[in-house]
């Protein structure tokens, strides 16, 4: 069963090792070409907070983005092809051939040949996916960044989240198939799946634990800028929470253009009164929290998707 | 010796009484003789790409009459002819149907035609062939 | 004799149709069986139940030993080479017999590491059956495995398939649309029609007990003592299939029955039946 999976399998696992590779290639060349860039340009004491450090820090930041939207794409894009790959053809294909009517006469018991596949291929997935979360954690420090939790496409390529995703959508592409019995429209429904679930889990995931409230005056802006931001309200002298304050407190004239000078005159009139700003955020220090909040949900899905899977394969029915 | 068999296919005589008659015509001229061996079953249908069960009712039959006898793990095996002397030996019936063939030819006869006379001859006549 | 295969009393519905309804048969140990019936019979959802590809709706399967199944267009994976096929066997299957499937498509002239999507359809059927055999299965089931073949590799597959049957102790099911087919190959018939099994019996034994018998016109009915099977009526004469011997009746003249017109007969009247008296179903 191990040499027929891999034997019916290998070019998705080829061809998914052999992006992977170019992907690391390129994080390599980056990392190391930003590490020269370092240590020919690099004023004393930096990279650093010091002001001195800030030509430097944008010349990584520039070089960060431009590989950044390489592969920005990537939280939605690599587990749909995962999905649609490894996952729809696994019975779609089948079926359409008709070469399950083979696989499922030999001696081997089609539970035993379900389960095999499932466990083997959601395995090597899920690997594949700590490969790419292995790959931009070791990056992305490189070139200065530490944040990958207030943004959601970073937070969904480190940790153990690609590999729940990889898991989640072979899974959803494996069902799919089943329930179908083709390959392509199988392919469709992985990818709207994957859609809707990144859309929903990211709606779901303020939820995850109760935000942290912090009270700023003299500025709106978040303190630490790799929280995630759930809510905000302005507090009134009385500690009352307010939606906007009452008008008349102060004057809140139309913003024009581009500019939010006027917005800022405004605020910094408000806090004149005693007015503050609440900020209901999850702080970065959550990141393990979510991710294995995020883990247990995808892999529960997971779980129900494969016995969904099992069911209809093994049910028999014509 | 070994005898070959075919099939007529579009005869309507069942397969395995084609073999039989086959092997009993070869017991009468003598291409088959006492201690002679049977081609196997799997030799059979390879040729004729028949059911082996049809090859082993022919011999079961053919060893029901006496004709053959099964030696386990050795084959089919020939126990004795037909008729009382070989075929080839009766000169003087072949002379005369010989003779009988000729005149028929004169008389603008052809082959089939000859066949059917013949047959109907054999039909007529009180002794049966085959059962 | 040993049953190699007994259905009993099996239903298989398929999407709120039934597909099969209540069908009873016992095939012997070392038969080689023709499955006949129209298209649309019930032939491949009897099969597939047989082979395990399909769960009965009621009643049961027994299968004395080891069971291997070609479906219909012989599905390979076209995509791996014959070796790599025999490899597909080998992995699934325990009881494999390496030495004979090799041996066979050697003899059949069919290179091993030539893919399966460039092989001729003849060749094709013959590697599906290569691994079917190579199991060592004691009952094989084959889903019209001449379909879209041409005479020649009719005549092949055919013929390696009974050598195979000689080798070893093998029963065979093989269902066909075609009569003609299988004629020279099979030795026990069953008949399926709309779901039914109409027939089920040693092909000899048939047509022993079945005569054409052709008479005046007007007397559908037969002579004494006839079971009529099927009757069909011209401007002067009647023609009956009957089932048994009659009364001798000096105004009906009668034959043998043969293969393909039994089978015709049956299917024209499927409220007709002949089956093993002891396990009789009712028809």
């Amino acid at each position: 069963m191990i040499w027929l999976t891999w034997r019916q399998h290998r070019a998705q696992i080829l061809v998914t090792a052999a992006l992977l590779a170019v992907l690391g290639l390129l994080l390599l060349g980056s990392a190391v070409e930003a590490r020269l860039h370092v240590a020919g340009h690099a004023p004393p004491g930096c990279p650093g907070p010091a002001p001195a450090c800030w030509d430097l820090a944008r010349a990584l930041a520039d070089r960060h983005d431009a590989v950044y939207t390489v592969f920005g794409w990537m939280p939605i894009v690599a587990p749909a092809l995962i999905g649609a790959f490894w996952g729809a053809p696994l019975l779609g294909r089948e079926y359409e051939r008709g070469t399950h009517k083979l696989a499922w006469t030999q001696a081997v018991s089609v539970r035993r040949w379900l389960a095999v596949k499932l466990a083997l291929l959601g395995a090597l997935a899920a690997t594949a996916g700590l490969a790419l979360s292995a790959m931009v954690s070791l990056w992305r420090p490189v070139l200065g960044r530490e944040d990958r939790f207030g943004n959601i496409g970073v937070f969904n390529m480190v940790g153990v989240a690609p590999a729940v995703w990889w898991l989640y959508a072979f899974m959803l592409g494996a069902a799919a198939g089943a329930l179908l019995r083709r390959t392509l429209p199988a392919m469709a429904v992985v990818v709207a799946g994957v859609a809707v679930t990144t859309f929903t889990l990211f709606g779901l995931s303020d939820h995850y634990a109760e935000p942290v409230r912090t009270v700023l005056s003299g500025t709106t802006v978040p303190p630490d800028p790799d929280a995630r931001l759930v809510g905000a309200a302005w507090v009134d002298p009385a500690g009352r929470e307010l939606a906007r304050p009452p008008e008349g407190v102060c004057p809140h004239p139309p913003d024009t253009g581009r500019s939010d000078r006027n917005q800022q005159t405004y605020e910094r009139c408000l806090f004149g009164k005693g007015y503050r700003y609440a900020l209901y955020a999850h702080p970065p220090s959550r990141f393990w929290r979510f991710q294995w909040t995020e883990a247990a949900l995808l892999t529960a899905a997971s779980l129900a998707l494969a016995g969904l899977t099992a069911r209809r394969t093994l049910r028999r029915g014509a | 010796m070994m005898i070959e068999f075919h099939l007529d296919r579009g005869s309507g005589v069942a397969t395995y009484l084609q073999l039989v008659h086959q092997v009993k015509r070869a017991l009468r001229l003598g291409t088959l003789r006492p201690g002679d061996r049977l081609p196997t079953a799997r030799e059979v249908v390879d040729a004729l790409a028949i059911n082996p069960n049809t090859v082993l009712k022919a011999y079961r039959e053919l060893e029901r009459e006496g004709l053959v006898e099964g030696r386990p793990g050795l084959g089919t095996f020939v126990q004795r002819s037909i008729g009382g002397a070989r075929l080839a030996d009766h000169t003087a019936l072949r002379r005369s149907l010989e003779a009988w063939v000729r005149q028929a030819r004169a008389a603008g006869l052809d082959r089939d035609d000859m066949e059917t006379l013949f047959a109907m001859a054999v039909a007529g006549s009180p002794r049966e062939g085959t059962a | 004799m040993t049953t190699a295969l007994r259905t009993t009393g099996l239903t298989v519905r398929y999407r709120r149709r039934r597909a099969l309804h209540d069908c009873s048969l016992a095939l012997p140990a070392g038969r080689v069986a023709a499955l006949v019936g129209p298209n649309g019979a019930g032939k491949t959802t009897l099969l597939h139940t047989v082979a395990g590809l399909l769960a009965p709706d009621a009643g049961e399967v027994a299968v004395a030993g080891e069971v291997a199944f070609m479906a219909q267009d012989k599905p390979l994976y076209d995509t791996f080479t014959v070796a790599e096929t025999l490899t597909f066997g080998r992995r699934l299957n325990p009881g494999w017999d390496d030495a004979y499937a090799t041996a066979r498509l050697a003899g059949l002239g069919i290179p091993p590491d030539r893919r399966v999507s460039r092989l001729s359809g003849g060749q094709q059927t013959q590697v599906a059956l290569t691994v079917a055999l190579a199991r060592r299965p004691d009952l094989l089931v084959l889903d019209e495995p001449l379909a879209d073949l041409d005479p020649l590799a009719r005549h092949d597959v055919m013929r390696s398939l009974m050598v195979a049957v000689a080798e070893r102790p093998l029963t065979v099911l093989i269902s066909s649309h075609v009569v003609a087919d299988l004629r020279d190959t099979c030795d026990w018939l069953i008949v399926l029609n709309q779901g039914r099994v109409q027939v089920s019996g040693d092909i000899d034994d048939l047509l022993a007990e079945h005569l054409v018998l052709t008479g005046p016109a007007g007397s559908a009915g037969g002579p004494a003592g006839a079971r009529v099977v099927e009757s069909s009526l011209t401007d002067r004469r009647t023609r009956l299939l009957v089932r048994g011997a009659p009364a001798p009746d000096p105004r009906w003249s009668a034959r043998p029955a043969d293969l393909e017109e039994l089978v015709m007969a049956y299917l024209r009247s499927p409220e007709a039946a002949a089956l093993p008296a002891p396990r009789g179903v009712s028809a």
